[in-house]
């Protein structure tokens, strides 16, 4: 049986992000994704800074799915970006 | 492509977030799009076409059977519906060509798909359930539009209690935070056991000392200005001797304080406890996963079930209409 992911702490999320060539694989292959999101944008959103209204309602959609790893060339976890943008939402509704 | 490095800020305190123009993570949200709503417009009028003609028929006084010209024709397209449901989304996700949004639009064409051909399909019935193998194809499709849904608002609901679980086991600066509580336990450990010991601890762990005192320790207190260290013998006491020895068990009395638990080991007792918090939000984490990978996994079992069914259903039918159609 293939091991379920954990969550990836900050630091490894930038990595990723680093390491992400921006080939939009993982952005075709999401069935949540509705709306174009450029994935510069999306990778810079998501560590931090603003989070604009698009980035936040593909964050809110994610179901975790896993669609968007298989795609990926470089191997990366783009549902592990999306949950650190989730966390992100959650502790901004706590005023964090 | 601008993006921040690895030592950046990740704080979600920083000043950063607070422009951030969108927050919130809200258990219930719906995106209502233009798209999706022409889709659910066009659902909703195969279905009442469908429903108002059940209607006239069922009022006409034709034959109202599911083997009826009506009925036949019911079947056929609720079948056509159920199966487009199933491949166009499946081949969408299997093909290579294809622009952002699309899979979305797909997943919900399967949805509208699956629903519209289980009400066509109920409608060619016209109420009668006798026929075995029809009923157990339709009771299969109930089954996997009902597994269908309860997925879809897993798929709302899951994600968040993740996020809920992650978020207890991250820190603000978004580090791990079983190893950085780990570490704190490891430093208050060490400090204590050194104290215990009588070692002079670094100055990065010891206490803040309290003003008058003299930097001298032994067995981990200071001296008082007032003491003359000419009146402190260094040679070992007798219990210090026997804490040395191999056999030596320190069992503090009953009613001493030091039998709490954690009592020897102040600070240590919170730091455990987080750990141990954490630990259980892991574990919730690969549970709330869990549930996502094998309601998925449970939804594709039901509709090969579901295919089995209706193709036997399908066979068996042709047996009963086929002479009829011959003669």
């Amino acid at each position: 049986m293939k091991s379920t992911l954990l969550h990836k702490t900050a630091p490894q999320v930038a990595q990723e992000i680093h390491a992400c060539i921006g080939c939009n694989e993982c952005l075709l292959a999401c069935p949540a994704l509705a709306e174009t999101i450029s994935i510069d944008v999306l990778n810079r959103e998501t560590l931090s800074g603003a989070i604009s209204t698009p980035v936040a309602r593909f964050a809110r959609s994610c179901y975790q799915c896993g669609a968007c790893v298989a795609p990926c060339p470089v191997g990366l976890h783009r549902d592990a970006m999306i949950m650190w943008i989730k966390v992100r939402l959650m502790r901004s509704e706590r005023g964090g | 492509m601008s993006m921040p490095g690895p030592h950046s800020e990740y704080s979600t305190t920083s000043t950063q977030s607070s422009r951030s123009s969108e927050r919130g993570y809200p258990l219930l949200f719906f995106y209502l799009r233009s798209s999706w709503g022409y889709r659910l417009l066009a659902a909703l009028l195969v279905c009442a076409l469908s429903g108002a003609f059940y209607i006239w028929y069922s009022q006409s006084g034709y034959d109202t059977t599911p083997d009826s010209w009506a009925g036949l024709g019911y079947a056929t397209f609720g079948t056509i519906f159920l199966i487009l449901a199933a491949v166009l989304y499946s081949i969408r996700r299997r093909l290579r060509k294809r622009a952002i949004g699309q899979l979305n639009a797909s997943l919900h064409w399967h949805v509208l798909l699956a629903i519209v051909g289980l009400i066509v399909l109920f409608m060619h019935a016209f109420g009668h359930f006798a026929m075995i193998s029809g009923t157990f194809a339709l009771y299969s499709m109930v089954a996997l539009t009902i597994s269908g849904f309860v997925g879809r608002i897993l798929d709302h609901v899951m994600p968040r209690l993740i996020a809920r679980e992650v978020d207890k086991v991250l820190t603000m600066q978004g580090d791990d935070g079983v190893e950085s509580t780990s570490q704190k336990l490891r430093a208050v450990v060490v400090h204590n056991t050194q104290e215990n010991r009588g070692i002079i601890v670094s100055q990065s762990q010891a206490p803040i000392p309290m003003p008058g005192s003299l930097p001298f320790t032994t067995n981990g207190q200071s001296l008082g200005a007032s003491w003359d260290l000419a009146y402190i013998s260094l040679e070992p006491t007798q219990q210090e001797l026997d804490q040395n020895a191999p056999h030596y068990r320190f069992i503090p009395d009953k009613k001493s304080a030091l039998n709490r638990p954690g009592a020897l080991m102040p600070g240590a007792e919170e730091h455990l406890s987080a750990l141990q918090d954490m630990q259980l939000a892991m574990r919730r984490e690969q549970f709330f996963r869990y549930i996502i990978r094998y309601w998925r996994v449970l939804h594709i079992l039901l509709a090969f079930i579901t295919i089995g069914l209706v193709t036997w259903h399908i066979i068996f039918a042709s047996t009963i209409l086929w002479p009829r159609f011959f003669h």
